[in-house]
C-alpha cells in the first residue's frame, strides 16, 4: 500500500515540477521583464523559431523532460532527505527538511538542522535516528527492548552504587572519587530509564508524529540497517531500488543529487562563460582594428592551454569547491568558443544600415552594442548552449572520475563511475546505473541542441534530382 | 600570395610566444604550490626520526628533526628550486646558465627535460618510450574514423531525410553524447566481464602479460590475436570523440556541394549521377575534413588520460596522470611541453593543408 502512495506522491511531485517549469517560470520571467520595463512580446521571427522548435517533438520533449526534472531537483531536500519534513514530539514541532532546503537555496543563512537525540525521546548522543523514530511512532512497543535494556543497566548501576557506603572525611581520595563516579552513573542510568519510559508514554499517547520525505535517505547517510554488509545489489524488496555503494551510501540518492549538481554546474558555467564571451566577441566585432587583433591573439594563446590538465594540476594542490571549479572552467574554457561566432555576427551587423543610422544619429557605442546589435546576433549563443552544456557535464564527470573534481563526499556521477571501474567485475550495477543516467541525460541534451539548431539556424538543401 | 606568406609568418611568430606563456603559467603554478619535493623530503625525514626516536620522540615537538639550513639549501639546489621563479623558468627553458651543471646551458632548448623526481630517469626518454603506444591508438583510431565516417556521411547525404538517415543520426548523436571513457567502461562491463555471459574481450591492459616472450618464441598468430582483442575497446572509445563531428561534417559538406551550381551544370551536361557525386561533389566536400588532419596530430600523440586510465594502457596519458598524482613535476612539465608543441604544430599544419587543398582560401 505504501508503494502505491509513494508512486502517487512521486507523480504529484513530478507533475508539480512540470507545471512550474512550463507555466510558472515563464510567467515569472514575463512579469519580471514587464516590471523592469521591457516589452516581453516575442518578435515574429523568434515566435516562428519557437514554434518550429516545438514542432520537433523529439527535441521539445527532451527539453521539457530535462528542464522539469532539473526544476524538480531544485527542491530535492524536500523530496529525498534523511531528515523529515515535519517531526513532532511532546508538544514540540520542527521542520528539519525545510531548514535544510533553505540553507541550500539561501546560501547566506545557516539554520541549525541538527536535532539531538535526547530531546526527541531517544537515548544517547548525536542526531535523531529518524528511521527508528518513525518505526516507534507506528509501534511504541519497539521501545520495550530498549527499556528492558535500560532497566537492567539502571539496576546494575544502582547495585554497584549501593554496595559502597558514603565515604567519611578520613577516607582516601580514591574512595571519594569512586563513590562520586558511581553516583553519577547511577543517576544517569536512572534518568535514561525515566526518559525512555516517558518517551514511550508520549509515543503511546500519539503525541509524537513524523512526516518523512518521499525517499528518506541523504547522500551522506549510510544504509546500516540492511542484512548484508555493503555493497548491496539493487533490490526493490529491501528498499534499495538501485543498490548501495561500497561504503553503504544509497546509489539512488547519489544519482539524483548528482544530476542536480552536474546540471547546475553546466548551466552556471555556460551562462557565465557565454556572458563573458558575448561581451568580448561584441567588443571585438564592433571596434575591430587593434582591439580585435590583440584580443584575438590573446585568445589563441589562452585557447592552447590544455584546460582539463591545468584544472587537474590546480585541483591536485588545493581541493576545489564547486564555485572554484566553475570559475576555473569559465576562465579557462567556456568563454572562448562563442566569441568567434559573436564577433562574426557583430562584423556582419555593423555594416548594415540600421547600425550605421544609429551611429550617425549619435547613439552611444554601449547602447548600440547592447540594444541594437546584440538582440540580432544571439542565434549562435542559443544554438551552441546545449552542446556546451553537454561538454561541461562531461568535463565535470571526467574530473570527478579522476578524483580531481568536487571535494570527496559530494554526490557526483564521476565518483560513482570511479567506484564502478574499481568494482566492474563483481558489482556491475555500480557501472551500469551511472552510465545509463549519464548517457540518457547527455543524449537528451544533445537532442535538444539538435532541435534548437534546426529551429534557429535551419539549413535548406536544394538538390537537383 | 603576399598576404598568405605574411599570415604564416605571423602565425609562426606567435608560436614561441604561446609556448612561453603556457609553460610559464604552469611552471609558476607548480613552483608556488605547496607539497613540493622539499616538503615531501622534510616530511619523510620527520617521520623516520619519529619512528626511530621511539620513546624519546614523545619528548620533542618535532622541532629538532627539521633539516639543517645547509641540507635544505642543498636539496633546493638539487631540485632546482633555489632560484626565483623567473630565473628557474629561464634555466628550465635553457637560456640561462645552470649552476648545477657548471654554468652550462641545460634546458629544453638543449633537449634536457630534467630527471624524474620519482624514478630518476631522464624525462625525455620516459616520454619517448610511451610514444609508440599513443601513436598506435591515435593512428589506428584516426584511420578507422575516416574509413567509417566518410562512407557513412556520403550515404546519409545521398539519402537525406530517409529512414536510414534519421536512424543513423540518432545512433551518431548517442555516440556524441557519451564520453569516450564512459563508453569504454560500459563496453568493458558487457564484453570483458562475466556479468552478461559475453566475456570475449580482455579487461583492460595494452597486451597480455607474457606477450613479449610469446613474440620471441615466434607465436605470431597468438600475439596478433591478443593485441587485436586488447585494442578493440579503447579503439572504439578513441573513435567516439571525433566520430559524430566528422560524419555530420561530411554529410553537410556534401549536401552543400550537391546544391551548388557546378553540380547542376554537370547534371545538365548529361553526366551520370555517380560521376557527378563521386568525381565532382565529393572531392570538394572533402576539403573541410582534410583540415582536421593537423588537429589529429595532437590526438595521435597526446592520448587521452581518461581512456588510458580506464583501460589501464601505459601511454602518454597515463604517464601524465601518474606524474600528477605522484607530484613528479619534471615529467609533468615535459608532457605538457611536448603536448603544447604538438598542438601548435598541428594547428599550423591544418592551415597549410587547407591552403594547399583549397585554392580559394586566402588568409590575411
Amino acid at each position: 500500500m505504501t508503494f502505491v502512495w509513494k508512486t502517487l506522491y512521486l507523480a504529484l511531485v513530478l507533475a508539480g515540477g512540470y507545471q512550474l517549469t512550463t507555466r510558472g517560470i515563464p510567467w515569472l520571467y514575463t512579469c519580471l521583464g514587464r516590471r523592469l520595463g521591457f516589452s516581453m512580446k516575442m518578435t515574429p521571427i523568434t515566435e516562428k523559431r519557437v514554434l518550429r522548435f516545438k514542432s520537433i517533438r523529439r527535441g521539445h520533449w527532451s527539453f521539457v523532460a530535462i528542464s522539469s526534472l532539473f526544476v524538480t531537483s531544485l527542491f530535492l531536500e524536500l523530496i529525498v532527505n534523511e531528515r523529515p519534513l515535519v517531526i513532532r514530539f511532546d508538544g514540540r514541532t520542527e521542520f528539519p527538511a525545510l531548514r535544510d532546503w533553505t540553507n541550500k537555496v539561501l546560501f547566506f543563512v545557516d539554520f541549525p538542522v541538527f536535532l539531538p537525540k535526547n530531546e526527541f525521546g531517544q537515548s544517547g548522543g548525536g542526531e535523531v535516528d529518524y528511521g527508528f523514530f518513525r518505526r516507534s511512532c507506528d509501534d511504541p512497543s519497539l521501545l520495550d527492548e530498549r527499556i528492558t535494556d535500560a532497566q537492567e543497566k539502571a539496576a546494575k548501576a544502582r547495585a554497584r552504587f549501593e554496595k559502597l557506603d558514603p565515604p567519611g572525611t578520613d577516607d582516601s581520595e580514591f574512595a571519594k572519587s569512586r563513590y562520586e563516579q558511581r553516583k553519577i552513573t547511577h543517576e544517569k542510568r536512572t534518568q535514561q530509564l525515566v526518559d525512555l519510559q516517558h518517551s514511550q508514554e508520549v509515543f503511546e499517547a500519539g503525541e509524537a508524529g513524523i512526516v518523512p520525505t518521499l525517499y528518506p535517505y541523504s547522500p551522506n547517510s549510510l544504509r546500516h540497517s540492511l542484512d548484508k554488509p555493503p555493497p548491496n545489489k539493487p533490490s526493490l524488496g529491501e528498499g534499495i531500488p538501485l543498490g548501495t555503494t561500497v561504503a553503504g551510501r544509497d546509489v539512488l540518492v547519489l544519482l539524483v543529487y548528482g544530476f542536480r549538481i552536474s546540471l547546475a554546474f553546466a548551466l552556471i558555467v555556460a551562462v557565465c562563460g557565454y556572458a563573458v564571451g558575448v561581451i568580448t566577441g561584441g567588443i571585438q566585432g564592433y571596434y575591430g582594428g587593434w582591439v580585435d587583433i590583440g584580443t584575438q591573439r590573446f585568445q589563441e594563446i589562452w585557447g592552447s592551454i590544455p584546460f582539463l590538465f591545468t584544472i587537474m594540476i590546480i585541483a591536485s594542490l588545493v581541493t576545489p569547491s564547486f564555485a572554484v571549479l566553475a570559475f576555473l572552467m569559465i576562465v579557462l574554457r567556456s568563454w572562448l568558443g562563442i566569441t568567434f561566432y559573436v564577433r562574426g555576427e557583430f562584423y556582419r551587423e555593423k555594416a548594415k544600415d540600421y547600425v550605421q543610422a544609429a551611429i550617425g544619429s549619435g547613439v552611444s557605442d554601449w547602447k548600440i552594442i547592447t540594444k541594437h546589435i546584440l538582440p540580432n546576433s544571439l542565434v549562435p549563443v542559443v544554438t551552441f548552449a546545449p552542446f556546451g552544456i553537454v561538454a561541461y557535464i562531461g568535463a565535470l564527470v571526467s574530473l570527478d572520475y579522476l578524483g580531481f573534481g568536487l571535494p570527496p563526499g559530494t554526490p557526483s556521477w564521476g565518483a560513482l563511475l570511479r567506484q564502478g571501474l574499481e568494482n566492474v567485475r563483481f558489482y556491475p550495477y555500480l557501472v551500469f546505473i551511472p552510465v545509463a543516467a549519464l548517457a540518457s541525460t547527455l543524449y537528451g541534451v544533445v537532442m535538444v541542441g539538435e532541435a534548437v539548431r534546426e529551429a534557429f539556424d535551419p539549413k535548406v538543401f536544394s538538390r537537383l534530382r | 600570395m603576399h598576404g598568405m606568406t605574411s599570415y604564416f609568418i605571423r602565425r609562426l611568430l606567435l608560436v614561441p610566444l604561446t609556448f612561453a606563456c603556457i609553460t610559464f603559467l604552469v611552471y609558476s603554478v607548480i613552483r608556488l604550490a605547496p607539497g613540493g619535493p622539499i616538503e615531501q623530503a622534510q616530511h619523510q625525514i620527520r617521520q623516520a626520526a619519529m619512528s626511530e626516536g621511539g620513546g624519546g620522540a614523545a619528548l620533542g615537538t618535532g622541532q629538532e628533526f627539521e633539516l639543517p639550513q645547509e641540507a635544505m639549501d642543498q636539496l633546493k639546489r638539487y631540485y632546482k628550486l633555489d632560484k626565483p621563479i623567473y630565473l628557474g623558468y629561464l634555466i628550465w627553458l635553457g637560456v640561462w646558465p645552470d649552476e648545477t651543471k657548471n654554468g652550462a646551458f641545460s634546458g629544453i632548448a638543449q633537449g634536457d627535460f630534467g630527471t624524474s623526481y620519482r624514478y630518476s630517469d631522464p624525462v625525455l626518454d620516459t616520454i619517448i618510450s610511451k610514444f609508440p603506444i599513443s601513436i598506435y591508438f591515435g593512428l589506428i583510431g584516426y584511420i578507422a574514423t575516416w574509413v567509417v565516417c566518410i562512407p557513412l556521411g556520403v550515404k546519409k547525404a545521398l539519402e537525406h531525410r530517409s529512414a536510414f538517415d534519421t536512424v543513423s543520426s540518432l545512433a551518431v548523436f548517442l555516440g556524441y553524447s557519451i564520453p569516450g571513457f564512459v563508453a569504454a567502461l560500459a563496453l568493458m562491463l558487457i564484453f570483458a566481464t562475466d556479468n552478461f555471459g559475453m566475456q570475449i574481450l580482455p579487461l583492460g591492459d595494452f597486451r597480455s602479460e607474457g606477450w613479449d616472450e610469446m613474440w620471441a618464441q615466434g607465436e605470431i598468430w597468438w600475439c596478433v590475436k591478443d593485441q587485436v582483442s586488447h585494442t578493440i575497446i579503447p579503439l572504439i572509445a578513441y573513435m567516439l570523440a571525433g566520430f559524430a563531428t566528422m560524419t555530420i561534417l561530411m554529410k553537410n559538406s556534401l549536401l552543400d556541394n550537391l546544391g551548388a551550381d557546378y553540380v547542376r551544370t554537370a547534371f545538365a551536361k548529361g553526366l551520370s549521377e555517380k560521376r557527378v557525386v563521386f568525381m565532382h561533389a565529393l572531392r570538394n566536400s572533402l576539403i573541410p575534413i582534410c583540415v582536421g588532419v593537423g588537429h589529429a596530430i595532437g590526438l595521435l600523440f597526446a592520448g587521452s588520460f581518461l581512456i588510458e586510465k580506464t583501460c589501464n594502457i601505459p601511454g602518454m596519458g597515463l604517464l601524465g596522470f601518474n606524474s600528477l598524482v605522484e607530484r613528479d613535476y619534471p615529467v609533468l612539465m615535459g608532457i605538457l611541453t611536448i603536448g603544447v608543441i604538438i598542438r601548435l604544430t598541428g594547428n599550423i599544419i591544418s592551415d597549410i593543408v587547407l591552403a594547399l587543398v583549397d585554392p580559394r582560401v586566402r588568409f590575411g
